[in-house]
């Protein structure tokens, strides 16, 4: 692999769980410590940890989401503590939940400035999405890996969709290869 | 023999010195019966002949172009006996019946009372046949707002056409289910307006349009990905001239605008940059230099790009031309 694969950095990982069974929030939202419940602005309870860093909403079907956590190991272990603390209230959550990772954000960069007017024109206008108009990214959907990637002027690049770390990295190497291809990367 | 055109290619082995020699994939292949050369079209002659042999393959051969000839456009428009062109920009093509709003007769009289009545009843019945079922009424509507749109723009005809057809398109795709007509009828206009390189900013069709700009966007972005329209980005320059001819200024600034803006897109400083926000500045950095002074809020009024971007795309833009100088 090539040295742009170091620039990845992971910025986000989604995942969800189920508790298997429906929760009273307003009850949940007074007895966990921190946690947040308007049901007004938002049908969840979320509650947030500093360590590791995450936010996770907990809904009245007892589905599960955690966001904002910066590896998938964290994920797992962010989601461990609110099931611990979940359970410390007596509530019965059975031992280990499935957690599904739902998307991975990641961010990356090519090291150079890029040609985005060629880059569109080049990749063929089906695939990506330039309207510099509404955004100054332009949006490359890739099928193999499954992901979206948005290029920057700057040559920073914004992986998302995936659901595996390894596909940021196949995804990089993808538009390295074709950009390369074009003769549009020095 | 010289405005003969030639139909078809010859067998391989003899396409060998003739340039003019054209393919026509298209065409049904025409070869000599007799030596297997290339037939050509005699017009003068109306005959069909082979080029090598000199066979005749076909004779009498039938002009369908129009028997007389007409020398201007009075003439012209008394020897023709057909109608308008058939048009993608009216719902049934225009090929159906239209009844004129004026009462009166063929010599230009005014109608009888009873009459009128009568013709009234009659472009009721008939304006009820021409759009039969709910496709031709939404097609007939979104026309309607895309020929508003258009002219409130001032788009030419071929942009018109050009959405039209878009639409149609959306609706045979059935794309519309879930969106409003208006809001289709606009994506597909700012789009046509953009493959024909007269764009228009989105600020601009927003403006003119019946919703509001978020659904158009959206609207937008769904049927170019779902029709894969292929719309390029717009080229700054292309904005230019209307802007420069909305604040009155000269060719001079015009064309030192698009300098400046070509010289920016060499050093690679517009990737992701608003097109209508470079033009902007590009205006407002041209005047500066040719001495036709605007200001940046006389720019930012006729452009709808703000003060702030013009200011920061002008410094670019001026940096542009240093490197490149």
């Amino acid at each position: 692999m090539s040295t742009l694969a170091d620039t990845i950095h992971i910025e986000n990982v989604v995942a969800s769980s189920d508790l298997g069974q429906e929760l009273a929030l307003d009850q949940l939202s007074t007895d966990l410590p921190g946690a947040e419940y308007n049901p007004e602005d938002f049908p969840g309870v979320v509650y947030r940890l500093q360590e590791p860093k995450s936010a996770t909403l907990i809904f009245r079907s007892g589905k599960v989401v955690c966001t904002g956590a910066k590896s998938v190991d964290d994920v797992h272990e962010a989601l461990g503590i609110v099931f611990g603390d979940i359970r410390e209230l007596g509530i019965d959550v059975t031992s280990n939940p499935p957690i599904e990772v739902q998307n991975i954000v990641s961010s990356a960069s090519l090291e150079q400035s890029l040609n985005l007017n060629a880059i569109a024109i080049g990749l063929g206008l089906e695939q990506i999405e330039y309207e510099p108009e509404q955004f100054p990214g332009l949006v490359y959907r890739l099928d193999d890996p499954d992901v979206v990637v948005l290029l920057f002027g700057s040559g920073k690049l914004v992986i998302t969709g995936g659901q595996n770390p390894d596909e940021a990295e196949q995804a990089l190497a993808h538009v390295q290869d074709r950009l390369t291809e074009l003769g549009l990367l020095d | 023999m010289s405005d003969s055109t030639i139909r078809t290619y010859s067998s391989d082995q003899r396409q060998t010195d003739n340039d003019e020699t054209v393919s026509t994939p298209d065409e049904d292949v025409l070869t000599c019966p007799e030596c297997g050369g290339q037939v050509i079209d005699d017009e003068e002659h109306g005959e069909s002949v082979c080029v090598d042999c000199g066979l005749v393959v076909e004779e009498n051969g039938i002009d369908r172009g129009p028997e007389w000839r007409a020398f201007n456009s009075t003439e012209k428009d008394e020897k023709s006996r057909v109608g308008a062109p058939t048009t993608n920009m009216m719902h049934d093509k225009g090929l159906s019946t239209n009844i004129g709003w004026q009462d009166k007769d063929a010599y230009g009289n005014s109608l009888s009372s009873n009459q009128r009545q009568k013709m009234q009843r009659l472009r009721k019945w008939n304006e009820r046949f021409r759009t039969r079922n709910s496709k031709e009424r939404n097609l007939k509507q979104a026309l309607g707002e895309i020929e508003r749109m258009a002219s409130a723009l001032g788009l030419p005809k071929e942009v018109r056409e050009t959405a039209s057809v878009i639409y149609r398109r959306a609706l045979s795709e059935d794309l519309l289910p879930g969106r409003s007509i208006e809001g289709v009828a606009t994506a597909a206009l700012y789009a046509s307006a953009r493959q024909l390189s007269t764009p228009r900013s989105i600020d601009e069709v927003a403006n003119v349009s019946r919703i509001d700009e978020m659904e158009f966007k959206r609207t937008y972005r769904y049927i170019v990905r779902e029709l894969s329209l292929e719309v390029a980005p717009a080229d700054p320059a292309q904005y230019v001239p209307r802007f420069a001819s909305d604040l009155d200024l000269p060719d001079e600034v015009e064309r030192r605008s698009r300098e400046l803006i070509s010289n920016a897109q060499a050093d690679g400083v517009t990737s992701g940059k608003s097109p209508v926000g470079l033009a902007a500045a590009a205006i407002y950095a041209s005047s500066l230099l040719t001495n036709h002074k605007v200001t940046q809020s006389e720019v930012s009024e006729v452009t709808d790009v703000s003060e702030v971007t013009i200011r920061n795309r002008y410094q670019e833009l001026l940096e542009a031309t240093e490197a490149a100088a």
